[in-house]
């Protein structure tokens, strides 16, 4: 005799819910899915009402979700945001530009502005290329570091008020076990935090906090959502691997592990006897930081000089001193692309948001004004169809 | 392993100190410490001849130990040491006999502690396989007196209620609301059914090994405590080391403990008000104590558990192990490493002041059900931002005596933990109550008579 559906008690069950072994029907599945996510937006207070909100979209299954939902919930409890799609394009061949085409096709099909930046655009440097110089052991460094201040710059690029990225309940449990194998106490006291702040001015967010991976896989396949799946082709020998397949064994043993991990990092608190980094801004491109130079500075540098290994081994002061020393001389290093300042950015966007305000509309993604600056006298960039932002954006020369 | 961004010192920016008389270089392929003899033992990287390394553990333990009786300012008291014959315990036993004696020996030095005791919890009860009269013998070589308490006494009658039945309402018109909490009646222990079994059912209501080994570690810890003060033992030592300590910590976690985390694997945890509890063991990993027992021809036995020769899947506390064991072998500070984490977190404030768990003793979490049922919906009614359900704070919300047979909701009284253990227990299962509350008692006493005079953080 098949099995009712445990929650409407009227449809038959077809699934059994990896959060709680529940079994239940489809649409039952997504109603308890979605709501999850509302229950936290709500909970944490996200949002508000007006804010340009931005999706960092990789075309991964975790982003393409976050869109759909983000789309859904907007307009089924009137949130009253502006939806925006962020991607950003590391240059990995193989791997980022098939995923790059997906987030396009989620562009038309959730009717979103969508908005590229690429690692060669922002800084000369594709991971390709930086691969080549690195090497495969440590690369993931240089990903993780310049992606982070991607988005930030894009998010300045377009004026928007909060990121939303797509990081589930198994991440946000791997990089608890992970920061605690490793001792990282800055890390631990930060990482289950649902909103946090890279530049120290947008605010970015994990709606998906709560949400198992499982699940996530889950919807978009009864949905049939396009997504992209595959790993990246540097990935294998991260130290995440270990905490990664910890937590698949755990989730093996006991389904409730994955929250109950959660639970335990929200409840540690850092000794106050600890002395925790104090927030500065660096000094050549104005993004947070905690030395005098921020990381991704201190990656290029090393790039640009033929040092590979600076910043990532342990002598970071001596890294700090041999810029320092450098930049006093008299030539320093010319290159092809200098990162623009992040306080021309904000400008920028204070520039924009005030047009915004006191001048026309917001323009609508089809009309032909840049979506970004409203002016309706710069045209997009007719070569690139896929752009809805115009040149002034892409703009990095100092 | 920290991250290369935190601004660790460079060794290279000191100036070099010309080394004096007193330090001599290392001599390489002999001991480290006394240079001339040939090395038997690597440890962390580092050769020790055999004199040395004992000589070296014993050190250890004494500033160790000396360090927490400094933290904490409890005055001078009789100590118990807890054995449970297995290697970590028995070398405690053995360092801290020996130190107790050296200070008593001197003239003008003061002993230590006014005694030393040893304290074992029998388990004969569920591990039939071991033999007591060993780890008596154990105790007899180290010269401290034995005392031993069944598991069973848990739940012995002493007066007090003491346990408590899980009643739960099958039937299909219960609503889901109702499901979400625990609801339980309370048991008095009756002439009809011998401790010894009602602590095998419990344990047989218990379904996975994690529950039952987790219980286990529950029951021994509040017995342990319970023997201290019956002794009147101000401090009682535990002999986690370090390994064992690290693999605590990943798998509590793992559990949801993570807010009485800091008072089961601290070095110093004055949880329980009348009875400090040390961990001086904690600098050990489990290769050091290994040799320490062969050298020193201490006697041990193998203290069994559930999952005891089971293969890793088995339960969380044996993934833990499996795993935090063979991270460890490649990378090699790895369990040091989690056990420095440990010392650098604190519990939270508002732990100190909490009500402590019926079960297990430790303090509760503020709305530990409510945070769970907001993120895992079940019911499929419009409720769509679950609203916060009214807080009772009433301690009578507990079983009062004279009504033995209601059911009570006891939610709000158990831990995060606890609540799952109880949730997926088998119905009529009786479980033991920690009695956790006359030991806070007069903390709680205190701080709501002088409540109205503290400034709240907040305002």
């Amino acid at each position: 005799m098949p099995r009712k559906c445990e929650i409407c008690h009227d449809a038959r069950a077809i699934l059994r819910r990896p959060k709680t072994g529940q079994r239940i029907c489809n649409e039952c599945f997504f109603y308890v899915f979605e709501t999850e996510v509302h229950n936290t937006i709500v909970e944490s207070k996200l949002f508000k009402r007006g804010d340009r909100v931005g999706i960092g979209a990789s075309g991964g299954k975790d982003s393409t979700v976050l869109a759909h939902i983000m789309k859904t919930l907007n307009e089924r409890h009137a949130y009253g945001l502006e939806l925006f799609l962020l991607s950003v394009d590391e240059g990995i061949a193989g791997y980022r530009d098939d995923s790059l085409e997906t987030v396009k096709r989620n562009k038309t099909q959730y009717a979103l502005p969508l908005l590229i930046v690429s690692y060669e655009q922002l800084y000369g440097w594709s991971m390709d290329a930086i691969v080549e110089t690195v090497g495969r052991k440590n690369n993931c460094t240089f990903c993780g570091v310049f992606r982070r201040q991607a988005l930030d710059r894009g998010a300045l690029m377009l004026d928007l008020d909060h990121i939303v990225t797509g990081h589930n309940a198994d991440d946000v449990a791997e990089t608890i076990l992970m920061n605690l194998f490793r001792g990282d106490i800055p890390r631990l006291g930060r990482c289950t935090e649902i909103v946090t702040t890279g530049d120290g001015f947008i605010p970015r967010s994990k709606p998906f906090k709560y949400a198992y991976e499982k699940e996530i896989v889950m919807y978009a396949y009864l949905k049939r959502l396009d997504y992209f799946s595959t790993e990246c082709t540097y990935s294998p020998n991260a130290y995440r691997g270990y905490a990664r397949e910890f937590l698949k064994d755990l989730e093996s043993v006991r389904s409730t592990a994955i929250l109950d991990i959660i639970h335990s990092g929200e409840a540690m608190r850092v000794a106050s006897s600890v002395q925790l980094p104090t927030p500065a801004q660096c000094e050549r491109c104005g993004y947070l930081s905690s030395n005098a130079l921020c990381k991704a500075c201190v990656l290029l540098e090393g790039l640009e000089r033929g040092l590979p290994k600076l910043g990532i081994d342990r002598s970071a002061r001596q890294a700090q001193q041999i810029i320092a020393a450098d930049s006093a001389n008299a030539d320093p290093v010319v290159r092809a692309v200098e990162p623009v300042h992040f306080e021309r950015l904000r400008q920028k966007a204070l520039a924009m948001r005030e047009r915004r305000l006191n001048g026309s509309d917001t323009a609508h993604p089809q009309s032909s004004a840049c979506a970004g600056c409203a002016d309706s006298c710069c045209n997009p960039d007719s070569n690139d169809n896929d752009k809805d932002v115009c040149a002034c954006m892409s703009d990095t020369t100092a | 392993m920290c991250d290369s961004s935190s601004d660790a010192p460079c060794s290279g920016s000191q100036p070099t100190i010309d080394p004096t008389k007193y330090e001599r270089k290392r001599v390489p392929g002999m001991c480290v410490k006394c240079k001339v003899a040939k090395p038997n033992v690597t440890i962390r990287r580092s050769l020790y001849c055999k004199e040395c390394f004992v000589r070296t553990c014993i050190v250890k333990f004494r500033t160790a130990t000396n360090r927490s009786r400094k933290s904490t300012t409890t005055p001078r008291t009789k100590l118990m040491v807890a054995l449970s014959g297995g290697p970590s315990s028995s070398a405690m036993l053995s360092m801290m006999a020996d130190f107790q004696r050296m200070h008593i020996k001197g003239t003008a030095a003061q002993p230590l502690y006014d005694d030393v005791v040893a304290g074992h919890v029998d388990e004969s009860a569920l591990f039939p396989e071991v033999k007591e009269s060993l780890i008596a013998d154990i105790a007899e070589s180290a010269g401290v007196k034995f005392m031993s308490a069944k598991l069973e006494g848990i739940f012995a009658d002493n007066g007090e209620a003491s346990a408590f039945a899980k009643t739960v309402d099958e039937a299909a018109g219960v609503s889901q609301e109702v499901k979400d909490r625990i609801y339980a009646r309370l048991v008095k222990s009756g002439a009809n059914i011998s401790s010894k079994e009602r602590l095998k059912a419990f344990f047989a209501g218990l379904t996975t090994d994690t529950d039952r080994e987790e219980m286990l570690d529950v029951l021994k810890s509040l017995l342990l405590v319970r023997l201290a003060r019956k002794e009147e033992c101000g401090v009682l030592l535990m002999g986690d080391s370090g390994t064992r300590i690290a693999t605590k910590i990943v798998s509590l976690a793992s559990r949801g403990r993570g807010f009485s985390l800091p008072f089961e694997v601290g070095a110093e945890s004055t949880w329980f008000s009348d009875v400090a509890v040390y961990r001086p063991m904690r600098d050990f990993i489990m290769k050091e104590i290994g040799f320490f027992n062969r050298w020193t021809a201490q006697k041990t036995v193998v203290v069994p558990t559930f999952t005891t020769a089971a293969p890793a899947r088995a339960s969380i506390g044996r993934l833990t192990e499996a795993f935090v064991v063979g991270l460890d072998q490649d990378f090699s500070s790895t369990v040091s490493t989690i056990g420095r984490t440990m010392q650098k977190l604190e519990p939270q404030k508002r732990a100190r002041d909490a009500l402590p768990c019926l079960l297990c003793g430790l303090p509760v979490e503020h709305n530990a059900q409510e945070w769970k049922s907001r993120l895992t919906v079940n019911r499929s009614s419009d409720a769509a931002a679950l609203p916060y359900p009214s807080r009772s704070t009433d301690p009578t919300d507990r079983c009062s005596e004279n009504n033995g047979q209601t059911a009570a909701d006891v939610t709000r009284l158990l831990c995060y933990s606890c609540q799952s253990i109880v949730h997926s227990a088998a119905p009529g299962t009786v479980f033991p109550g920690a009695n956790a509350s006359s030991y806070r008692n007069s903390h709680e006493d205190l701080r709501r008579q002088i409540e109205m005079f503290f400034i709240d953080n907040d305002e």
